[in-house]
């Protein structure tokens, strides 16, 4: 298939999803629109990790902490002052805060920009570490943003969260920055950053000597990383209304990491894929964890169930699928058309020579 | 006249490792165009001068000079820019990725286009791309492993994969070429090969050559100088005809009794 061919083919599946998303937005009811928005913020979340842990090869805990550096950014510039004045209770917020004003595709930057520059800040030192060293460190960032959040009323509001957060999501625009999240780190990691990034995946003091900046690559990959976090953590903000530090904790990591692993370490469809079935096995499991029979078998009710389950699933695919659900196959129009080719191959032998 | 300058100079190197002294006092002047073997027994201290030299570790006394350049302390990869480029004892591919994408991650250094033309695609970035890729086909060629390029290179032979990373190495454009254990896992035939190919490369690249070696055939049939170390010292230096017959060497590879037996 010719690269004129395959933009076409991008486009037309871009206004295809287009169609969808303004279909969905009209007709479905509001339960559904939010797990759909839920799944798409988790893949922009999910492709973001897997940058700097599938295909840089760096294990990092650290993306709750760079969604709450998001999500309470964005709060602090979508609310109207006015409103701000009336819940910031425990203390009253401090200036410039007060005062602060932005559209929304702003304060999704900035959110995203100041995490990034936070990633980097962390980053310098932490990226030194190896393994699972790097992954307690991250952790404890995380750990350390969520308390300085829940200490900091002037700021946060503390634990009492902040409530009324004007509902800016919707499906435009968390599948708009999913989208945008996979066009920006496929383009990277085909190119010859991405090559570097994978070279200090597969063999660190190989790709040193060969001339490939460690810190520089590690940095700008965990930025970059943090970035969408941040943009996402936004748009997590805005679609939920109500933040408070509690919904940033280890957990919240944890799910991108279920996620990211379920998907494949290093493949992005398989990131989608997994997004998608996560957020939606977690609302159609509910029924298991209101108990229910099998054969003479009463279960009760445990609640926690679900995640049980998605434990088992992860372990299964760690032993077994160790290139996660997809097996490690990324999609393209060509390898969807040898994929149709093979299911139908009397038909599609003339339009293949049209591909 | 042209007033030769060393390459690299080693000035009185020492590294220790806490209490250990891996190597001390270690002198090495190398000129351009030379091709210089160093032996020793196993743990004498022959990889940890390699890491030395590549900015891996750097030595506890003294500095290391590369053309005229204290590079003591330099990150691995500012020395790679350099002009220094190695292969490792233990092989160290990037074994998940192809063939093709093992050699054009050593033309990175010379990389010109920035990060937004890299995922913009941006036609400097793409001319840039299709350049290296056809470098790396042609380096490829020259060593036979073309036809491997869509390939995991950890899925090749072990003989090729020896080869791959020397070419990786080469990819770098360097001015010196270190090589650990070259001929380490071969049987005499390939071990013959790479003689051959070693002298080839060192003429095609204009290339000085510093290597490390167990198999006394490679090292006494390419090397004109050859140095010896034994625990971190240097025991001897010279000419095949020189080392063969130096009583320290002996006496370090095969015990004190042979030299009297």
């Amino acid at each position: 298939m010719k690269k004129q061919n395959e933009k076409i083919f991008t486009i037309l599946a871009l206004i295809v999803l287009g169609i969808l998303v303004y279909l969905a937005e009209n007709n479905l009811d509001a339960y559904k629109l939010r797990i759909l928005n839920l799944s798409a913020i988790y893949v922009t979340l999910g492709v973001s990790l897997n940058l700097i842990y599938g295909f840089t090869g760096q294990f990092s805990l650290g993306h709750a902490g760079f969604m709450a550096i998001g999500a309470y950014v964005t709060t602090l510039l979508v609310l109207p002052p006015y409103y701000k004045e009336m819940i910031f209770i425990l203390e009253p917020l401090v200036w410039p805060f007060t005062v602060m004003k932005a559209p929304f595709i702003v304060a999704l930057l900035l959110s995203g920009l100041l995490s990034a520059l936070v990633a980097i800040l962390i980053g310098l030192p932490v990226l030194r570490l190896r393994g699972d060293y790097l992954g307690i460190a991250t952790l404890g960032f995380a750990e350390i943003v969520r308390i300085i959040a829940n200490n900091i009323p002037q700021v946060t509001n503390g634990a009492l969260g902040v409530k009324g957060i004007p509902e800016f999501s919707n499906l435009w625009w968390t599948v708009g920055v999913a989208v945008f999240t996979i066009y920006i780190i496929k383009g990277l990691i085909n190119s010859s950053f991405g090559r570097a990034l994978m070279a200090i995946r597969e063999n660190e003091i190989a790709a040193e000597v060969i001339g490939v900046s460690l810190t520089y690559h590690k940095v700008m990959s965990f930025a970059i990383s943090a970035f969408f976090a941040g943009v996402a953590g936004g748009l997590f903000a805005c679609l939920l209304t109500t933040i408070d530090p509690k919904a940033f904790m280890f957990v919240m990591t944890f799910n991108i990491l279920i996620v990211v692993v379920l998907g494949g370490l290093g493949s992005i469809t398989g990131t989608v894929f997994a997004a998608f079935l996560f957020n939606f096995s977690l609302e159609y499991l509910r029924p298991i964890e209101a108990g229910f029979n099998i054969g003479p078998i009463v279960i009760p009710s445990i609640p926690g169930l679900r995640m049980v389950t998605f434990s088992a699933l992860l372990l299964i695919v760690i032993l077994y699928m160790k290139n996660g659900l997809m097996g490690g196959i990324e999609f393209s129009w060509k390898g969807l058309a040898r994929f149709i080719r093979k299911i139908f191959p009397n038909k599609k032998s003339s339009e293949g020579s049209v591909m | 006249m042209e007033i030769l300058m060393e390459l690299l100079n080693a000035d009185n190197i020492t590294m220790k490792f806490g209490g250990l002294t891996a190597v001390s006092n270690f002198k090495l002047k190398i000129s351009p165009g030379e091709l210089v073997g160093l032996i020793g027994p196993n743990g004498a201290g022959k990889t940890t001068i390699f890491n030395m030299i590549t900015g891996i570790y750097t030595p506890t006394i003294n500095k290391i000079y590369f053309q005229d350049r204290d590079i003591t302390g330099i990150k691995p990869d500012k020395i790679a820019k350099a002009g220094i480029a190695r292969t490792f004892q233990n092989i160290r591919l990037l074994e998940n990725l192809t063939v093709i994408d093992n050699v054009m991650i050593g033309f990175h250094l010379h990389l010109k286009s920035n990060l937004a033309s890299a995922i913009l695609k941006f036609p400097n970035y793409v001319r840039e791309e299709e350049s290296i890729y056809h470098k790396s086909i042609e380096l490829l060629e020259k060593v036979e492993l073309e036809k491997f390029k869509q390939e995991k290179a950890g899925s090749l032979p072990y003989g090729q994969q020896r080869k791959l990373e020397i070419v990786r190495a080469l990819a770098t454009g360097p001015k010196l070429l270190l090589l650990d254990e070259p001929a380490a896992g071969m049987n005499p035939q390939e071990t013959k090969e790479l003689m051959s190919f070693i002298q080839k490369i060192q003429n095609d690249f204009d290339l000085t050559i510093f290597l490390i070696e167990h198999d006394m055939k490679v090292v006494m049939g390419i090397c004109r100088r050859i140095l010896v170390m034994d625990y971190g010292v240097t025991i001897a230096e010279g000419n095949p005809a020189e080392i063969q017959n130096n009583p320290e060497v002996i006496k370090a590879y095969l015990g004190v009794d042979a030299i009297y037996a």
